[in-house]
């Protein structure tokens, strides 16, 4: 009898402690939790100069993050998970054209010391240079409007390696803010060239006469071409120029394949392959 | 006499080379002066097969006459260089005769180097890429792709050994060979002097 109260009382002892160990672990957390909330408050304070906006009660942790304009100068959430502050200043690169005399200088000073290697890298530069005037030269000659659609200044982009792999290529946009697009890549020295000159030059690539008609070949102002249409990114007008060039129209919303050829027909593009040294 | 030959021969060439890459500078120079930059980066594309070719004839120079029993020969050394279009540099040199041979093989700014590089660093797509007869190993410290492969009709091993270094690709290729072997002949070359040429 003796032994079974021991036992009971041990084990009332043993539950209580638990118990209390439950309650105390819970109330730490809760210190530990208030403790590191006032602390992730104190860091936000200190870098943005203002209260963190606690908007989603829940967690009280990721507030911040649902919002994310007012988030990009504290980012530090109070978990301690995210205190990596986002940039949100800063100017970026500057586009310099490499310069393509110095760049011929240096190039001939290597060579002259056998640096072949350091001379490469400068040619390359110097190539670089030359390419990006060519591209921007181009894009300077390309019309206002396409098709009734207007250039959006911001996609206009020249691209060079230099030294081959994707060659030259110059894109510009034209659309009407709501849903027609015109893209216009012109590539130059580009793996491209292979594909579409396969197009044309393989008889293997018959044209259908039957079922869903998906390409064609066309001729654009005289460029013999390749016009393709698509469900979901509409028509693309490929025409080849002379021995290494190539201009990709990319038509969204485009009514029709003569709309598309006569919009493609307002670019200059006897002018391009003189820029390109095409014949 | 035949040396003194080899040697006439190997600086006519060199000065015929420099010729061309100062007549192609001239052009460069005169062109875009002059704002035909097409003419001007024709030109540019010319001086960079002139310098892969110089950097060539640097390697070959670098590479060993003769890798285990094999020699070469060096009439059947092979130069390409086509900066301009993608196709990098290109230097192939041959030892012995068949069916016992072997091939070092040097590509330069190619796009072919990325396929490799991204096997030997990145370990997850290593691992997809399991492969019995494949295995890594290093060549005077470079992470290097061995493959081996038996001919089918003679049952004989061959065995071909990929380096990636930065820009250049060093590939050897030995024919009824063994893994020692071509190691060794592979250890025989003088990588980063090769990378230093081509860097």
């Amino acid at each position: 009898m003796k032994a079974k109260l021991i036992l009971v009382a041990a084990a009332t002892i043993l539950l209580s402690y638990t118990g209390h160990a439950q309650v105390g672990n819970r109330l730490k957390n809760k210190v530990a939790g208030k403790g590191e909330q006032k602390a992730g408050e104190a860091i936000d304070n200190l870098f943005s100069g203002k209260k963190k906006n606690q908007n989603s009660g829940t967690n009280g942790t990721n507030g911040g993050n649902a919002n994310g304009q007012s988030n990009t100068g504290s980012s530090s959430g109070s978990n301690g998970s995210n205190n990596n502050p986002s940039n949100n200043s800063g100017g970026g690169l500057i586009s310099t054209p490499p310069d393509v005399k110095q760049n011929l200088v240096d190039a001939e000073t290597a060579y002259k010391k056998s640096s072949y290697g350091e001379a490469r890298y400068a040619v390359q530069q110097a190539m670089l240079g030359v390419e990006l005037e060519i591209g921007n030269n181009i894009l300077k000659s390309l019309p206002e409007s396409l098709g009734g659609l207007k250039k959006q200044v911001d996609a206009d982009q020249v691209t060079s390696t230099g030294y081959g792999w994707a060659g030259l290529t110059i894109h510009r946009e034209y659309n009407d803010t709501k849903d027609k697009e015109i893209r216009v890549t012109i590539a130059n020295n580009s793996a491209w060239m292979a594909g579409v000159n396969a197009y044309l030059t393989n008889g293997g690539y018959a044209q259908q006469t039957n079922g869903q008609q998906n390409w064609k070949q066309t001729k654009v102002k005289g460029n013999r071409a390749i016009i393709e249409y698509d469900e979901s990114s509409g028509y693309k007008l490929s025409v080849p120029l002379g021995q290494s060039s190539l201009i990709v129209y990319e038509g969204v919303n485009i009514a029709s394949e003569g709309d598309m050829i006569k919009a493609a027909e307002g670019l200059d593009i006897d002018g391009i392959k003189k820029q390109l040294g095409e014949q | 006499m035949k040396k003194l030959l080899y040697i006439l021969l190997v600086i006519a060439a060199s000065t015929a080379s420099a010729q061309e890459f100062d007549k192609n500078l001239t052009t460069a120079r005169s062109s875009y002066g002059s704002g035909d930059l097409e003419n001007a980066r024709f030109a540019m594309e010319q001086m960079l097969r002139d310098l892969d070719m110089a950097i060539g004839k640097e390697i070959l120079k670098l590479l060993p006459t003769q890798i285990g029993s094999l020699k070469t020969d060096e009439k059947k050394d092979n130069l390409t260089g086509g900066s301009g279009y993608g196709g990098g540099l290109y230097v192939q040199r041959h030892y012995g005769v068949d069916p016992k041979s072997g091939q070092i093989e040097i590509i330069n700014n190619s796009p072919l180097i990325n396929s490799i590089q991204a096997i030997l660093t990145t370990p997850i797509l290593g691992g997809m890429m399991r492969d019995e007869n494949q295995k890594q190993v290093k060549i005077q410290g470079y992470k290097s792709l061995l493959t081996k492969t038996v001919n089918s009709e003679t049952a004989k091993t061959n065995y071909e050994l990929q380096i990636p270094m930065n820009n250049t690709l060093v590939t050897v290729r030995m024919e009824d060979s063994n893994e020692a072997e071509i190691v060794a002949a592979a250890n025989g070359i003088q990588l980063a002097k090769i990378v230093a040429i081509a860097q």
